[in-house]
């Protein structure tokens, strides 16, 4: 089971199926296997088209509720809206010819400055927290012989890291644990390659940045239509079973598209449903089959359109979807963090609020990640941002401080994204989403001062 | 189906929304914009007709290769024609190999020039190279046997390749001779990144059905779907013994048998030699028991040095198996500058006599 697929436990088994079909393979066979998506890929798309079993799943909802949500849907309007077919090539898309050139990427520094500047409220402030039941629901594991190689269960083996006893003023170096050496034993670290490769990634992620004004070139689009379009398919996401890469890479073809391209507003949901089928041929062992893809969108384009519109946001992009995904930042705070289960929970959804809230846009992954983190510790009250995690987060307080304000912000407005509130309102999900709301109404004014609420009032109208 | 339609609808949720939520998806005019704002980027600079298509190089499973002529250049290059998929669309093995292949440049693997995307196909233009490893084996070697300072000289590189991709956190998931490619110059570049893919940390479970056969590593045999960069590291060793002796080192027929072949000669594992075997999928607690054997009574053509090397990259677990990075500071490369003076010597007077690259002398380069 790897701590990577957090979605659910039936990709798991429609993945694990797959591979015990396919027991003996020959040379020949083995490419082929891989490309014969679309009949294993069937059994993905039948098992999230199963109408009761698919949310029972994966949300915890019970059946009552699923039938109120089916009860209080409209039927849609299906075909309205649907563009006239002369422009099913790349229609509603037109090419844009200025230059990215409004980025204001921030490059972070590695050195930690300051230990605990903020206000913390006092634990006592803060019962209702603690009542939360905690119980951490884990999606139960298909092949537990596996379990024991992710970290997670790996490190309740070890002896806990124990927390830097930092001394800010002295040796700041000293105060960072080197948290690589303890995994040279362990492949799925990959620990003689990490320092490398988060380099890598840091500069990969500057360059996959979008433009984050790209709505000033969009007549058609507004942001909101964005976090309209972004909810849906956590939705969607959701009911397909793909993995978190899958969703944050999604969001990233979509706005680095919208930032090359004019589109018409008919044809935002092609770009979205589009965004997600590639991403999922990138990133899924089986990515579901662009029926699939089309009837979620509930036919409002055919699957040569979804085709047509793969090719036309691939070659626009020019086949780059080396994007960095936050999940690896993610990750690695969180080894800092000891592998606390409830942060990193939090702090996946924290991170999400990213994808929803177009004002995150200009900040680079890391920096979301290391923001994200920075917050469920603090609602958790896990103690300072300490050397270590500046360290392994490569943000300071400090640095961090203008994304969490964002974010804290964004827990303070009324719920706008509903199918986002609802995923992480689940157990699974530690309530995640109620959770931090609530954290944010009692503290909200500790953190946050009016600047952003007018910006985002005025980015709203 | 009915209830996943409905459920999923854009519809409901936009509904939920304050201000009209039907502009989202179903806009008032349904009219896209005129058809003369549609852009073909990619497809206008180059189109397939920039290069002349020559003879035809090789065939895989989802596409063919060409030699290929630059008509403005004149240089050579080698095109790479997937066919599209028409109910798939661009098939994921493609998305990949060229979204990473843009990113990879180094000598050591070879350079995506272009990408050429027309209505039923999607060219790859690559850069040109003389021969894949298995042919140059066949033709160059002795009985598909290649000296020593040739072997050192291809294993040097190809750790360079592969080191370059795993810092790149790249995993090849397909080294072989036949993806191994060679030019004139006696150089080795990593090609076919058609089962590439890039890895996260920790490294995500990924499907086993990868690398042929005979260069699968045995933890991935065993079922494994956690495996790292070790495996690309358990290929190169196969290759590095092949090389040497001119016959694969595994041949196996079935994913059984190549674990058999495996054993046969590293000796079969057990709990005690690898903790935690005895979880993996495919094991199987009644594997024929077989003693671990010399390997350079099967590869005598090897020093005791790269003996050493090649035993450091088969190691059955996959955690004991040396880096790329470490395999280039191993010992075994420390007389390699002589090595490549040599060759490039050789190789000098070659051009000299006008060999070109068509007559097998002995040794290649």
């Amino acid at each position: 089971m790897n701590e990577n697929d957090e979605n659910g436990p039936s990709a798991r088994v429609t993945r694990a199926k797959t591979a015990a079909l396919s027991t003996d393979v020959s040379a020949a066979g083995a490419k082929k296997t891989m490309q014969t998506k679309r009949t294993t890929s069937t059994t993905t798309g039948n098992g999230s088209l199963r109408p009761r079993a698919a949310l029972g799943d994966v949300s915890n909802v019970n059946k009552t509720e699923g039938a109120e949500v089916k009860a209080g849907k409209k039927p849609v309007a299906a075909k309205a809206g649907l563009a006239s077919k002369a422009t099913v090539q790349t229609g509603g898309v037109q090419k844009l010819s200025r230059t990215n050139s409004s980025r204001t990427a921030t490059r972070p520094a590695l050195q930690p400055r300051d230990s605990n500047k903020k206000p913390v409220p006092n634990a006592h402030k803060r019962p209702s927290l603690k009542d939360t039941a905690f119980q951490v629901e884990e999606p139960p594991r298909k092949k537990p012989e596996l379990e024991r190689k992710t970290p997670i269960e790996k490190i309740a083996e070890e002896p806990p890291v124990k927390e830097a006893e930092v001394s800010v003023k002295d040796a700041i170096n000293d105060a960072v644990q080197d948290l690589d050496t303890e995994d040279l034993d362990d492949p799925l670290m990959a620990a003689e390659y990490v320092v490398e490769i988060f380099e890598y990634l840091k500069d990969l992620e500057i360059m996959t940045l979008p433009n984050p004004d790209y709505i000033d070139h969009q007549p058609d689009l507004e942001w909101k239509m964005r976090g309209i379009l972004v909810d849906w398919l956590i939705e969607v996401h959701t009911r397909f079973r793909l993995l978190p890469e899958t969703l944050f890479l999604a969001v990233n073809i979509i706005d680095r598209f919208l930032s090359a391209e004019v589109v018409a507003l008919d044809r935002l949901q092609l770009v979205g449903v589009t965004a997600m089928f590639i991403a999922s041929k990138y990133e899924e062992v089986l990515s579901p089959h662009v029926a699939n893809f089309s009837h979620v969108a509930d036919e409002t384009f055919s699957d040569k359109e979804i085709l047509d519109a793969e090719r036309h946001v691939l070659a626009t992009l020019e086949y780059n979807m080396s994007f960095p995904n936050p999940m690896n930042f993610l990750r690695r705070i969180s080894k800092a963090d000891n592998y606390d289960i409830q942060t990193r929970t939090l702090g996946k959804y924290l991170m999400e609020i990213s994808l929803l809230d177009h004002r995150f846009m200009s900040y680079p992954q890391s920096h979301i990640s290391a923001a994200a983190m920075y917050l469920a510790r603090l609602i958790l009250e896990r103690g300072p941002w300490d050397a270590t995690l500046a360290h392994y987060s490569g943000y300071t307080e400090e640095e961090i401080d203008p994304v969490f304000q964002l974010m804290v912000d964004y827990l303070h407005r009324p719920v706008s994204h509903e199918a986002f509130f609802k995923k992480y309102a689940s157990k699974k999900f530690l309530k995640a989403s109620i959770l931090t709301r609530q954290w944010a109404k009692k503290y909200h004014h500790l953190y946050v001062d009016g600047s952003e609420q007018s910006r985002y009032a005025k980015d709203e109208q | 189906m009915e209830h996943f339609r409905d459920s999923a609808a854009p519809l409901k949720i936009a509904s939920n929304l304050v201000s009209p939520g039907h502009f989202l998806f179903h806009s008032k005019k349904p009219s896209g914009p005129p058809a003369s704002k549609v852009p073909q980027k990619m497809d206008k600079s180059q189109q397939p007709s920039s290069f002349q298509q020559l003879e035809k190089l090789g065939e895989g499973t989802y596409a063919t290769v060409f030699k290929g002529r630059n008509r403005q250049t004149g240089e050579m290059v080698a095109l790479k024609e997937i066919h599209l998929d028409s109910e798939e669309g661009t098939p994921s093995t493609a998305i990949r190999e060229i979204s990473l292949m843009k990113e990879l440049k180094h000598e050591s693997i070879v350079s995506l020039y272009d990408v050429i995307h027309t209505e039923n196909k999607l060219m790859l233009v690559f850069e040109f190279m003389d021969r894949d490893l298995k042919r140059y084996m066949d033709t160059r070697g002795d009985r598909g046997q290649l000296d020593p300072a040739t072997v050192k000289s291809f294993m040097h590189q190809l750790l360079k390749g592969i080191a370059f991709c795993h810092d790149n956190r790249v995993l090849h998931r397909d080294l072989k001779p036949q993806n191994l490619l060679i030019n004139k110059k006696g150089q080795l570049k990593l090609g076919d990144f058609g089962l590439a893919r890039a890895f996260g940390i920790p490294v995500n479970t990924f499907s086993n059905e990868v690398v042929t056969l005979w260069y699968r590593a045995p933890d991935v045999l065993l079922g494994s779907r956690t495996y790292n960069t070790s495996i690309d590291i358990w290929s190169a060793g196969c290759i590095m013994a092949e090389m040497y002796t001119g016959r694969p080192l595994f041949p196996g027929t079935t994913n059984e048998d190549q674990l058999i072949k495996i054993f046969r000669l590293m000796g079969t594992p057990s709990e005690r030699t690898w903790p935690g075997i005895s979880q993996l999928p495919e094991y199987k607690s009644d594997f024929q028991i077989y003693a671990t054997q010399d390997l350079s009574l099967i590869v005598p053509q090897m020093d005791a040095i790269g003996m050493d090397l090649l035993n450091r990259m088969l190691q059955l677990r996959p955690e004991m198996r040396i880096s790329a990075n470490e395999a280039l500071q191993h010992p075994w490369f420390h007389d390699l500058p002589q090595i490549q003076a040599k060759l490039q010597q050789q190789h000098q007077q070659q051009q000299m006599a006008g060999y070109g690259g068509m007559i097998p002398p002995q040794p290649a380069y």
